[in-house]
């Protein structure tokens, strides 16, 4: 997750990183000596520490204070501090140049926006130069500055500084990173940093803070495309009764009135107020802020959803490529459970590591994933996940595994997708028939017109008991109807489908061409499949033609259908006899813009019948003087009872 | 959202939310000072109004007798629940500042922490720590576990990545949870007066002299000022060539001396 601000913050956030003794801490150092913001007492303390040991001034002792640091001579830990330079403000974070620290690293990184890459000028790229920089890459920091020093070791010889130049900018680019300006200075002796130096009479650029400044700038003019709204749920309060949804907006805004849906859960409800202690009429928020949304209807949601709009919510899955950096001195493990963390969610995991030449899951072993390693990885997880991936703008995709108490690596969800689609290759040499009597025929002889009803929803939610409600309905309406109940077609047509994504994907598939032959003669087909993945529902609406697709949402919440757990699966699945039930520990991404939106728990059948049939009057499907009496629906509603009995008869 | 004030606010909020809803027995470590006391104001505004955790505060029995008085009115007039702890055992064998300034802080302030942390089965407090303060204060994370003893393993401290703090420890292991580690000395004054807190009189200049770091009177010293409101403070501030601890004489017993004892669990 990242959490940056993205309005209009002035601030910087700039890491200097590099390889060890390249000079990172004593370059800030520098920085705060000659930005005068050091205390006295502070500096009369380093000037004691170093005439004590009988060294000169040590600039890198502001930064490493412990004991350790000092009497090594290297950084251990990451630390900032705020500067100040010709009315800009940064925070600089010093980041330790050791392997055995790249978690310390790591840590301090990840809260960058800028880098600041430090190569000695004597010894060029060196293995943590590359380390580091394969780090900032995957922590999303695009741009760098490289501060090329001990230029007075080189005695200030620009064909050896171009010579170092060359390597540098390639690993840079390697990693797809620009880099704004590589500036030499020398850290110790406070050259061309602040301004610049005779010494260096053929350098054409401004000195480094110079540099560092006009790239920051460049960042804010950068335009930012508004980003949907994502807010991760840390809590939900109960003060005085009231039930507060408190989290961050980590990405958009949010405004009084609007529509939001929660994921993995798939609850929807309305933003009635937005709260903040001493604040009233709070009536927008955005990236960054620290909220508590009031909501109009009542849901039940716990910490880890990520709440987003109505029509722009986050994907939902069980599993998803992604890039990571391990940083445990434990090495991976293929059997080990991890712990996903991704926005608040915590979720039990597997990772299975890629070959990343051909993207495979690796057959061996035999390189082992350790501290400072990188990888491809596919994140399994035991429970649906809420994420974003790159393409539909990156917002909650960056994660972390942990063991039991323990962060053992960082990482960021991979564009790519997880599953390899089924390829479907039409011989060329095939035509299709057209049939005798047309469509049209069919539905005039019928009396209404053809259409495809495709019900989606959890196990439980209440699909087949309505399907069975609108055949009695339309039957008694004289219309041709077809039920296409997916358990009855896993008997036969869909017998050799099983729950994987890949088998669920197929198995839509074949239930929309079966609906689509029903259609072709004028049938109202009715679909009572789960249809959990919104891309499988987009593949029925493209081969049944959108037109004749009405996406029934039957909604229900997860906890009533597992109340009500007609088949026994979820009783099955929390006894861990099966596995890959929708909802419980295998993805449900809800429609966001559905034809109707049923809910089942607040319903009864006949009020659902009553939704559909308007429906299909709307869309003229049913011709006028079919649509429902008062009677009638009188009728259905005495005859079907409440929602619950039904759904024990089911 | 504009102002660095309101980032810095929103995240320390969003910390504080995550200490509350991942830990058991979380405290609020208050010194009544202008740091701890900015602290409360956020766990204020994260809880809407609410103060749903204990404030805990560690008595030295050598604090400035002003800050107790101003302790016991606050509380009071706001309706907190306050732990106070004390070393009593080291207080009843006379421990003071005569003995050592170091072993003094040790005894009084870091054990009487621990046992308080202890009795109170208090699983992780809320600390008002900086990292501008002083070096050791600059290498913590925002989430630091210790052991029963109360060590600070700086050498060794977990990864912190992105705003992923490791608040699910082992039972024996409480937690030190550091909402203000960004914030700087000035950034706590621009906002207690942005803010308009209700803030320890000890800092504003009376006769010369003000307190800029509170804390117990044997070993803390004022400052020449006349700095008497907010304002006069914030514009101190801005042209001091001296450190904010300046006044506090433990700092200065050895080279490391804050390392030292915040290694041994010193807040």
């Amino acid at each position: 997750m990242s959490m940056e601000s993205t309005g209009n913050l002035e601030l910087h956030k700039v890491v200097v990183v590099g390889h060890v003794d390249h000079g990172k801490s004593t370059l800030l150092g520098r920085i705060l000596l000659e930005c005068g913001r050091v205390p006295d007492d502070r500096i009369a303390h380093v000037e004691k520490i170093c005439s004590d040991k009988s060294l000169q001034f040590e600039p890198a002792f502001l930064f490493d204070a412990l004991q350790e640091e000092q009497e090594q001579g290297i950084s251990i830990d990451t630390t900032r501090v705020n500067f100040e330079f010709d009315g800009h403000k940064f925070i600089l974070i010093d980041a330790p140049g050791h392997l055995e620290f790249l978690k310390n690293m790591t840590s301090g990184a990840s809260e960058a926006n800028l880098g600041i890459l430090v190569v000695d000028g004597n010894q060029g790229v060196r293995s943590q130069t590359e380390r580091h920089l394969k780090i900032l890459s995957m922590l999303g920091i695009r741009r760098v500055i490289v501060a090329l020093n001990k230029i007075d070791q080189i005695k200030y010889d620009q064909t050896k500084f171009e010579e170092v130049c060359k390597r540098t900018r390639e690993i840079i680019e390697e990693q797809e990173i620009t880099c704004e300006q590589i500036v030499p200075i020398s850290a110790l002796a406070g050259e061309n940093i602040t301004t610049s130096t005779p010494k260096l009479d053929w350098y054409v650029g401004k000195p480094l803070l110079g540099t560092l400044i006009d790239t920051a700038q460049k960042l804010n003019n950068l335009k930012k495309d508004e980003q949907p709204f994502r807010m991760v749920l840390q809590d939900v309060y109960r003060f005085e009764g009231d039930r507060l949804f408190a989290g961050r907006v980590v990405s958009g805004s949010i405004s009084v009135g609007a529509e939001i849906f929660f994921s993995p859960s798939g609850k929807i409800s309305r933003v009635e107020a937005i709260e903040k202690y001493l604040e009233s009429g709070v009536d927008s928020a955005s990236a960054g802020e620290s909220i508590a949304l009031r909501l109009s209807e009542q849901v039940f949601v716990e910490r880890g959803e990520v709440i987003s709009l109505l029509d722009n919510a986050p994907e939902i899955d069980t599993e998803f490529r992604g890039k990571l950096a391990w940083l445990s001195a434990n090495s991976y493990s293929a059997d080990a459970e991890y712990t996903l963390k991704m926005g608040t969610a915590e979720v039990p995991c597997k990772v299975e590591l890629l070959d990343p030449a051909t993207q495979q899951k690796r057959t061996t072993d035999s390189e082992i994933l350790a501290n400072g390693g990188f990888a491809d990885v596919i994140i399994k997880t035991a429970k649906p996940v809420a994420f974003d991936r790159a393409a539909t703008g990156a917002i909650i995709e960056k994660f972390v595994i942990c063991t039991t108490y323990d962060t053992a690596a960082a990482g960021v969800v991979d564009n790519r997708p997880v599953r390899v689609e089924r390829s479907l290759k039409v011989n060329p040499n095939l035509r299709h028939e057209s049939g005798y009597v047309e469509r049209l025929r069919y539905e005039s002889l019928n009396g209404h017109r053809g259409a495809v009803l495709w019900m989606t929803g959890l196990s439980g939610s209440g699909k087949s008991s309505l399907a069975k409600e609108l055949e009695k309905t339309l039957f008694a309406k004289n219309c041709r109807v077809a039920v296409l109940d997916g358990d009855n077609l896993r008997f036969g047509l869909c017998a050799d489908l099983g729950f994987s994504p890949e088998d669920r994907s197929e198995n839509i598939r074949r239930i929309a061409h079966t609906a689509k032959l029903f259609l072709d003669t004028g049938f109202i087909v009715i679909t009572a499949c789960i249809s959990p993945y919104a891309k499988d529902r987009e593949v029925a609406r493209e081969i049944i033609g959108a037109q004749d697709f009405n996406e029934l949402f039957v909604f229900c919440p997860l906890e009533e259908c597992q109340r009500r757990d007609p088949k026994g699966l979820y009783s099955k699945a929390s006894a861990g006899q099966i596995s890959a039930v929708t909802g419980f520990d295998s993805p449900y991404q809800a429609p966001q813009r559905p034809a109707v939106r049923l809910d089942s728990s607040k319903m009864t059948v006949a009020e659902e019948v009553e939704a559909v049939i308007a429906l299909l009057s709307q869309n003229e499907v049913l011709p006028a003087e079919h649509a429902l009496t008062t009677e009638l629906s009188e009728i259905l509603r005495t005859s079907s009872g409440p929602r619950s009995l039904q759904a024990i008869n089911d | 959202m504009s102002d660095y004030l309101d980032s810095l606010e929103n995240e320390s909020i969003f910390i504080i939310r995550e200490a509350y809803s991942r830990t058991k027995n979380l405290g609020l470590l208050w010194s009544m000072g202008k740091d701890s006391t900015v602290l409360l104001h956020l766990v204020r505004k994260a809880f809407l109004g609410n103060v749903p955790i204990p404030l805990v505060h560690i008595d030295t029995s050598y604090k400035i007798p002003e800050m107790i008085t101003w302790r016991d009115n606050y509380t009071r007039e706001h309706g907190l629940r306050l732990i106070v702890g004390a070393n009593k055992k080291a207080l009843e064998e006379g421990m003071n500042p005569g003995m050592g300034r170091l072993t003094c802080c040790g005894a009084l302030k870091t054990q009487a922490l621990l046992d308080t942390i202890k009795d109170h089965k208090i699983q992780a407090l809320l600390v008002g720590i900086r990292r501008d303060e002083e070096g050791s204060r600059g290498k913590e994370r925002v989430c630091s576990p210790r052991p029963e003893s109360g060590i600070w393993t700086y050498k060794e401290q977990p990864a912190e990545i992105w705003h992923y703090y490791n608040m699910h420890v082992p039972e024996s292991i409480h937690l030190r949870i550091h909402p203000l580690l960004q914030w700087t000395e000035m950034d706590v004054w621009e906002y207690i007066r942005r803010e308009n807190l209700d803030i320890m009189p000890l800092y504003f200049a009376q006769d010369g002299k003000r307190y800029r770091s509170l804390g117990c009177s044997p070993c803390t010293g004022t400052i020449d000022s006349t700095a008497s409101n907010l304002d006069e403070i914030i514009e101190e501030l801005r042209t001091t060539k001296t450190g904010e601890r300046a006044g506090r004489a433990q700092d200065k017993v050895d080279t490391y001396a804050m390392q030292k004892l915040r290694s041994g669990g010193y807040m």
